[in-house]
């Protein structure tokens, strides 16, 4: 596919091939749950292999890829850019998510890790795009900052080796069957350095500074998939570090430091997206918030992990449909400022709306599958007696509601600004139609949630368990 | 002898908290590189060629004089002698990288594992520097010392997946190709737009995304 680009190198054909691949991957992701089970065979079987867990992570970045492409055709057949940078634009994009399915299939924790480390190359082109100062500023620290994450997570897996002693592996089935036989000491220093490590990819405080620069600098359709998809693998891998440490009884002190850095992140957001003058930064603070909520999830374990998953599901659908919806403010109005855009209803009616529906979805409020999943986590902290956590978590999510509500209402109503010029903008049905078909599902989950997708967390728990 | 490489190479993480001269802090980066070479040559003389060629390649190539030729490209003409950007006096990172040092020796000794006692030095002292250069991280604002700490820490990282490469020889490759991603793409890229870009204030114009506007 990317020689393809590179020989037919034509806009029409970027726009094809990462469609295309969108697609097949949305079908195998659906394929895997249709067809009958197949032993691996083969070299690439032992080091790639489907399971629960993994399928339903692929499904979901699927359906943000998907979503994401789709839309690209629209924005970025809108800029004016030289043919070549297109090409570098859409093999980007295809080595982007290519690493990510890669790190999420893979048998192997080092290859894993590779694959992470490949996340961190291919997205940086992709953050770079608009070649601005600030941009540049923000692809800086997103690859500075992530390598000192990955290199800290080797440095984790290396650890992890010492304590293992003679059964070095890095096979997570032989991980799993000789947990009890690792060192708990070198353990317990490699989990740090690798929840560190991996959790830099993920966004948790504090290793979290990297992500409002990038997910506000790169373009939207980019910025959907890092926060959507890329967030995502990178909390996969700490799920299958967390459940080594609970095979190794070491449970409680993994518990510990996801809650430690969950309650960080959700501190964090709350504290910065009152301070904020950048919509896409915003959205950004947003996802740290929901990444917080998840690593808590998993903190309780059995149903906080089902939460967890669920959330990952709705913040995924969600956030990808509030990224694209910020791109078509972002071409209307030309700014991210929050202070310069306004009567986005009065602008364009229906991504006025989508941003309305889209805030819904993200604050949590019915009919968000984002309500159920947050419920269900509450009721799990009630349940586990841990009542002092409930309050704090409480207020922090009520400040994020108040602080995104008041930005998002302000933008949404109201008068257009005074130097808003009135131009024809060319946003096509493909910049609005991703997002209809993300809100609409978001919302159908959240009223009733589908039989196939609670079988699919379902799966994706018990694969964790085995 | 490898005992005593280590030693070295710990010592040489101590001096580079007390001076602040950004060319000898590259040298130093030589130096390691070097110490890295012998360290692999003693500790891999009954392994295999071919794995010691590309150790050797690794180290004096890359580590020695590749990255380190690099960083002084991008210095030179810009008259950068010293690292301005210190936001923890010398005195006080000394005696931090001193305790860093003595805490690692305590982690990796108090703790029985089946290492043999060089690789528990090699243990202690790759833990230590790791630490030390995260701190050195944390307490420079400049991109080319930021940078220049990074690689140290690449360096302390591979010294420590030194100590499983006898029976782990993949964990090496893995090391390796972090420091190839790191030498092509952030000082062969990344370091030279960010200094054409942003010129000899790189350091503090790298602050203009923020969340509001009254820092």
């Amino acid at each position: 596919m990317v020689l393809l680009v590179i020989l037919i190198g034509r806009k029409w054909f970027c726009n094809f091939a990462t469609v295309s691949y969108s697609l097949l991957c949305l079908v195998c992701s659906g394929l895997i749950y249709l067809l009958p089970q197949v032993p691996a065979a083969g070299m690439i079987g032992q080091l790639f292999q489907f399971d629960g867990l993994n399928a339903y992570f692929f499904f979901v970045m699927s359906l943000v890829f998907a979503a994401s492409s789709v839309y690209n055709i629209g924005y970025i057949s809108a800029s004016e850019r030289p043919q070549q940078e297109y090409n570098y634009y859409s093999i980007g994009i295809i080595g982007f998510v290519f690493s990510m399915i890669g790190a999420l299939l893979s048998t192997n924790m080092g290859l894993s890790w590779v694959f992470i480390e490949a996340t961190t190359l291919t997205s940086a082109y992709l953050i770079y795009f608009s070649r601005s100062k600030h941009a540049l500023e923000a692809v800086w620290k997103f690859v500075f900052i992530c390598s000192i994450g990955i290199s800290l997570a080797f440095v984790g897996i290396v650890l992890l080796l010492i304590g293992a002693g003679s059964h070095n592996s890095l096979v997570y089935k032989d991980l799993y069957s000789n947990a009890l036989k690792i060192d708990p000491f070198w353990l317990k220093i490699s989990f740090v350095f690798y929840l560190v490590g991996i959790g830099t990819k993920m966004g948790l405080a504090p290793v979290h500074s990297w992500l409002p620069d990038a997910h506000s600098e790169a373009p939207s359709p980019i910025s959907a998939m890092l926060s959507a998809a890329m967030l995502n693998t990178a909390f996969f891998m700490i799920l299958k570090m967390f459940t080594l440490m609970g095979l190794a009884n070491l449970g409680f002190y993994a518990k510990i430091l996801m809650l430690t850095m969950g309650l960080l992140s959700l501190f964090v957001s709350a504290v910065f997206i009152l301070i904020i003058k950048d919509y896409k930064r915003m959205l950004a603070y947003s996802s740290i918030e929901n990444m917080g909520i998840m690593a808590i999830g998993t903190s309780l374990g059995n149903v906080g992990i089902f939460a967890a998953l669920l959330h990952l599901f709705g913040h995924s659908i969600i956030k990808t449909s509030l990224f694209l919806t910020a791109g078509n403010v972002q071409k209307i109005f030309k700014t991210k400022a929050i202070n310069k855009v306004s009567g986005i209803l009065k602008a364009d009616r229906l991504t006025g709306w989508l941003l309305i529906f889209s805030f819904i979805g993200i604050a949590a409020l019915p009919p968000s599958p984002l309500f159920l999943s947050e419920w269900i986590l509450l009721k799990a902290i009630l349940a586990k007696k841990m009542y002092i956590l409930m309050p704090i978590i409480f207020v922090l999510l009520t400040i994020v509601l108040f602080g995104m509500g008041n930005i998002i209402i302000k933008m949404a109503y109201g008068q257009k600004p005074t130097t808003f010029k009135e131009e024809k903008v060319p946003i096509g049905i493909l910049m609005y139609l991703p997002q209809i078909i993300l809100i609409l599902s978001a919302f159908i989950a959240g009223i009733y949630l589908p039989q196939f997708l609670q079988n699919m967390i379902g799966a994706a728990i018990a694969a964790l368990r085995s | 002898m490898i005992d005593t490489l280590a030693v070295i190479y710990g010592l040489v993480m101590i001096y580079v908290s007390a001076t602040n001269r950004i060319k000898t802090h590259i040298k130093i980066l030589s130096m390691q590189g070097i110490l890295l070479f012998f360290i692999c040559y003693f500790a891999l003389g009954t392994g295999s060629f071919y794995t010691f060629v590309f150790l050797a390649f690794e180290t004096l190539l890359v580590k020695a004089i590749a990255i380190p030729g690099v960083l002084n490209r991008v210095l030179r003409g810009k008259n950068i002698y010293l690292s301005n950007d210190l936001r923890i006096p010398s005195i006080y990172s000394l005696i931090i990288t001193s305790g860093i040092v003595f805490a690692s020796f305590i982690a990796s000794n108090i703790q029985s594992v089946s290492l043999d006692p060089t690789s528990k030095l090699i243990l202690s002292v790759s833990l230590a520097s790791i630490v030390i250069s995260l701190f050195f991280i944390t307490t420079r604002k400049s991109v080319v010392t930021s940078v220049i700490d990074y690689v140290m820490m690449e360096n302390a990282i591979f010294l420590l997946s030194l100590t499983l490469s006898k029976e782990m020889p993949i964990i090496v490759s893995m090391g390796v190709l972090l420091d190839v991603f790191i030498a092509v793409f952030i000082l062969g890229f990344l370091i030279n737009k960010v200094s054409e870009t942003f010129g000899q204030e790189h350091g503090n114009a790298l602050r203009m995304l923020k969340d509001s506007d009254d820092d």
